[in-house]
């Protein structure tokens, strides 16, 4: 129970005026010994998306100069060439265009703040949606029967003592790869993180004052000691109006599931709860109908992708030294396009990594000019990149979590420079 | 089901010492059983033990049923709910209207055909035009539907909700409380996952027919049901599972070639759009898939310490290919040819081949490796097909390390999460004696005075499922919208059916709270008690013979004992009443609760149609009328104001009821 104990001192002392029901009994305490903020403020923060569907990422980020892949998708390549209109890719480094409706990426890019790998994905060569995300979130690809999620292995690796916020997923049940030992919260609203009386709001009050005192008696210590986490962490969110959140900067987030959860994230970031993993997913791109170039589904997919995440990244202006957020999705998209103006299961897609201390302004991997014999299976881009490479980098580089062996049990394997060197 | 009969017939007769040759029905279970449980030794009375009893092997007490079974005596009490031969009009009642229930798989299929199964048909049918569909979203959805109403389609979410609604109705409800809690205890251990797409339609039959007709009888049977389910063989990947060796190859030329190749080439492949592409896009036949073999030993069997090893995995893999799907009758995807390969063939000309063909399940013998293999140090001799899956299962199913790792498990779930090895050695020795039996495996448990210990009572964390239904079961309450129920059950920590490894949900306390797992809780008990769970109804009344009590102090009192019988509630009772009583307390916790708070949560539920402005500069008598409205929405019998006990003391009959449920104590079992 170390960790719960910590909690009570590292609990983001100058968040706290007064609480409901009083003084928290741990803000006395903490009041004492200032000392202990400064490493808890050090805290990184990893932000992970999970693309769901398994986004095509020869149109996310298409190597444009390959033949190859023109001739195989006759209605959905689109060329570099610039026609005024701006509907064609842009280009980023002579040989791999952005989705035009990327455009908000493209200053991270220059700024060398974004990093894309290209040609990533699993060893497992299954095109199974199921299979394949739950492999990726286990971080296991040969054992089904894992019980843990990458994440949560990455949360008991941080090495130190934990808040109640310190694994969320805003999500409504808790992803894969939360799965495990560690504490998470999975949560829709940040706004349900109380005791409600819907229509009855004082009862509430009342209610929440008896619970507190119960939970406080209970002779079960993991009672106890979960029910008190529960008030204080109740009490930190109320210090701010979750519900009237206007983000800063401006920024206007889109109304969209994906935009609604990495603004919660943001208030979460901001208000200093010791978030330090955070999850969150975006739908829609198993486009096997109709995907569409620069307009259509695939192109909407991608202009709510880019703008959330650029909205999320100015909203945090103030805070992106600490913060790297990090795409995944479980497979890429064939090369060849189908009969039904779509793409099927294929193996490898595309990644984006944004942060301060990412080796941005590249496209990383190791994607070969395509052709029959270096495609998997003589029709997909090949995995050239083992997820596990990228995500122990971000984890090591940026949250300091250096135990691979631990992280992905089964793998070994070398990193590709997609952070800094620090 | 005749198996099940006999082997519960077989029970009954062996548990009442009685020697007659009657089937069940002739012999309702008049018990008078041969084992003795061992609370007395444990210092407890019959009521406590009563209580203990039915907090561990139902879905919680209801109101006077502790004084029901000790008025049948415990053991009495026990057989019976260990061969689930309660009578079961009322729920068979209350499932009658669930149409899906009663169906086969291929019926399944045919009714509740997968998303792009009806957009395939629909292409092919010209309803739809291949390059219109999702272009425009409204248009095509409202086609598509209009399509599916004319084929007689459903979507596959009301069979999911009609299998969910049934689980609940059947906790909350059953008089054979024992078979739904093993039921699920099974379901867990054997896990399948409706996040799985290709195995979700398949689920609702698979604890239908392999799970909950065994969930009181031999781990052997079980083992073997689940391993031949659809659910399972497709949540583990063994449908497409296929020998390459070369034995194999030389069979397949020697026998009816134009056969072998027309259903080889249609491959079984249940599901097209996933599994044509999914395992391997070249040959369309799934080569060795290990999941399965892994998983079995690893979580359904040895366990992960069970001393098996990646050979045997391998080994055990290459035993079971072939075990696979019967091809179901779908137009619209690949199966129509294999299926009719099949049928041409004839069931007598199948079985001289080596096919084995038991309703969903089939042993396609062409796809089996018939090499020699080595599992477990016993060898496999070459040339054999079926038979030898069953001989390893059986052989797994009898194992040391399984009887170990099962009773573990049973003891955890029912004992608490780190029980003594000595309460487990006594169940492995019946485990090992009794042939895997169940029933005696349970029996040996309650014999024991370690279940009935200290460090047994209350000791287990109820699961959100359990919380929730204890609940209902404790307010008698009738449920018209079990999913509502399923929703709050998800919010509380647990997507019941849902949880995606084949490990099954953790059972231990650790798991399920957490901070914002317990804040629902606390949540779920005010929401039911002030009947804003729509579809729940009871009567707070009538627990207390029509009686309202005379304070808040003594509502806490009289509903505790009756919630949670034989517990020793001082302490909540004491901790609460002086906040009960506290004439000024509502006006104390809002002044601490500060105008922030109050408002926020105002906005964010009661308010939200009022004018913002009002609710930040809430005043008291602002506050007031929206309480009053509040109340006047929420005139039900259960939000009786009770009589105050001076001030302004605003709890309500409801509000007490909401925190005994949310409370610590009520969270244990």
């Amino acid at each position: 129970m170390s960790s719960r104990r910590a909690f009570l001192k590292a609990g983001g002392i100058a968040l706290f005026g007064v609480g409901f029901g009083g003084v928290p009994s741990f803000m006395a305490r903490a009041a004492d010994s200032k000392k202990i903020l400064s490493p808890y403020k050090k805290k990184k923060i990893m932000v992970c998306i999970f693309q769901r569907g398994a986004m095509d990422g020869l149109m996310a980020v298409t190597p444009f100069t390959d033949t190859y892949l023109q001739a195989a998708r006759p209605t959905l390549f689109m060329s570099a060439a610039k026609k005024g209109t701006g509907t064609s890719l842009i280009d980023l480094d002579g040989r791999f265009g952005l989705h035009p409706s990327m455009a908000a990426f493209e200053p991270l890019f220059r700024e060398k703040r974004l990093a894309i790998v290209h040609g990533i994905g699993s060893p497992n060569t299954t095109r199974s949606h199921f299979d394949a995300q739950d492999y990726m979130e286990s971080g296991m690809p040969f054992n089904k029967g894992a019980a843990s999620g990458w994440l949560n292995r990455a949360v008991g690796l941080l090495g130190h003592d934990a808040t109640p916020f310190r694994a969320v997923s805003l999500t409504s049940s808790m992803p894969r790869s939360f799965y495990g030992d560690n504490a998470a919260i999975a949560i829709n609203d940040l706004k349900d993180f109380a005791i409600q009386m819907k229509g009855n709001p004082m009862s509430a009050n009342v209610a929440a004052k008896s619970f507190e005192d119960l939970y406080d008696q209970a002779s079960s210590s993991l009672l106890k000691e979960t029910g008190k986490e529960s008030f204080d962490a109740i009490k930190m969110l109320q210090k701010t109006d979750v519900k009237n959140y206007v983000p800063a900067n401006g920024v206007r987030y889109p109304g969209t599931a994906l935009g609604n959860a990495l603004k919660q994230i943001a208030q979460l970031i901001k208000m200093d709860v010791g978030l330090e993993v955070a999850f969150a997913e975006s739908g829609g791109w198993d486009t096997h109908f109709n995907q569409g170039t620069d307009t259509g589904i695939f192109a909407r997919n991608v202009t709510d992708l880019s703008q959330c995440i650029t909205a999320f990244w100015s909203d945090i202006s103030a805070y992106q030294d600490d913060v790297t957020l990090m795409t995944m999705t479980e497979f890429g998209r064939t090369v060849k396009q189908n009969g039904t103006g779509g793409t099927d299961h294929g193996r490898a897609s595309c990644n984006f990594i944004l942060g301060n201390d990412v080796n941005g302004g590249l496209v990383h991997g190791n994607i070969q000019q395509l052709s029959v014999e270096n495609l998997a299976d003589g029709r997909d881009l090949a995995v050239t990149t083992d997820f596990r490479s990228v995500f122990s980098e971000v984890a090591d580089k940026h949250l300091r979590i250096n135990n691979d062996a631990a992280l992905f049990p089964d793998w070994k394997g070398d990193k590709i420079g997609v952070m800094n060197k620090v | 089901m005749k198996k099940m009969f006999s082997r519960i017939s077989g029970l009954v007769l062996i548990s009442i010492g009685l020697v007659l040759l009657s089937s069940f029905f002739d012999a309702p279970p008049k018990a008078k059983s041969s084992f003795r449980m061992a609370y007395k030794q444990a210092g407890l009375t019959d009521r406590q033990a009563a209580a203990h009893l039915l907090s561990r092997f139902t879905y919680g007490a209801t109101p006077g049923e502790v004084d029901a079974v000790v008025a049948q005596g415990l053991e009495n009490w026990f057989t019976a709910q260990l061969t689930a031969t309660n009578a079961d009009d009322s729920l068979k009642q209350l499932l009658s209207s669930y149409d899906a229930l009663n169906l086969t798989n291929p019926q399944i299929e045919l009714i509740f055909p997968r998303g792009p199964a009806v957009l395939r048909a629909a292409i092919k049918d010209g309803v739809v035009d291949k390059d219109s569909v999702k272009t425009d979203r409204k248009e095509y959805r409202e086609k598509i539907q209009a399509y599916m109403r004319e084929k007689g389609f459903k979507p596959e979410q009301e069979l999911v909700r009609q299998f969910i609604n049934q689980k609940i109705i059947r906790a909350a409800y059953s008089e054979n409380q024992l078979q739904e809690v093993m039921t699920e205890f099974w379901f867990n251990h054997f896990n399948v996952s409706f996040t799985k797409p290709d195995c979700a339609r398949f689920i609702p039959n698979y604890e239908r027919d392999a799970i909950r007709p065994n969930a009181l009888g031999h781990f052997e049977d079980l083992l073997m049901s689940t391993a031949k389910s659809p659910a399972m063989l497709y949540y583990l990947d063994n449908f497409s599972s296929s020998g390459t060796n070369t034995n194999m190859e030389q069979q397949n030329n020697n026998r009816n070639g134009a056969f072998r190749k027309r259903f080889a080439a249609n491959a079984l492949n249940n599901d097209s759009a996933l599994a044509k592409k999914g395992q391997n896009p070249k040959k369309g036949m799934g080569g060795l898939n290990e999941n399965y073999a892994r998983e079995v030993m690893e979580l359904h069997t040895l366990g992960v310490d069970g001393g098996y090893t990646q050979s045997d995995v391998t080994q055990a893999a290459k035993i079971l290919t072939g075990w696979t799907i019967y091809p179901m009758g779908n137009l619209y995807n690949n199966n129509a040819g294999a299926r009719k390969a099949l049928e041409q063939l004839g069931e007598e000309k199948m079985k001289e081949r080596g096919f084995v063909h038991e309703g969903d399940f089939l042993f396609a013998v062409n796809r089996h490796d018939n090499s020699e293999k080595v599992v477990l140090g016993k060898k496999f001799p070459s040339g054999h097909g079926y038979d030898e899956g069953v001989t390893l299962l059986t052989m797994l199913a009898h194992h040391p390390s399984t009887a170990n790792f099962i009773c573990k498990k049973i003891a955890v779930r029912f004992v608490n999460d780190t029980p003594p090895q000595s309460l487990v050695d006594k169940m492995v020795k019946t485990f090992k004696d009794k042939n895997g039996d169940i029933k005696e495996v349970l029996i040996t448990m309650v014999s024991a005075p370690e279940f009935w210990s200290k460090e047994a009572l209350r000791e287990k964390t109820k699961s959100p499922f359990e919380l929730a239904i204890s609940s209902v079961r404790s307010l008698n309450a009738q449920v018209n919208q079990p999913y509502q129920i399923f929703n709050w059950v998800n919010k509380m920590g647990q997507k019941m059916y849902y949880y995606q490894a084949p490990t099954g949900f953790p059972d231990r306390g650790q798991y399920w709270i957490n901070t914002g797992a317990l804040l629902n809780r606390m949540n779920f008990g005010l929401a039911l008690a002030s009947n804003r769970i729509p579809g729940v109804k009871f009567d707070l009344l009538a627990l207390n013979q029509h009686h309202e009590p005379e304070s808040a102090e003594a509502a806490l009192k009289i509903y505790s004992a009756l919630f949670m019988p034989e517990r020793n509630t001082d302490e909540t009772t004491k901790r609460l009443v002086p906040l009960l009583t506290d004439p000024n307390l509502q006006q104390k916790v809002d002044e601490a609760a500060g105008k922030t708070v109050t408002a926020q949560q105002g906005s964010a539920d009661a308010m939200q149609e009022q004018d913002m402005t009002m609710a930040a500069n809430t005043d008291a008598q602002q506050m007031k009328k929206i309480k009053a409205k509040a109340v006047a929405k929420n005139n039900t019998p259960a939000a009786t104001d009770m009589a105050t006990t001076g001030g302004n003391n605003k709890y309500t009959l409801s509000q007490v009821i909401g925190i005994i449920i949310g409370s610590p104590e009520y969270q244990r079992k």
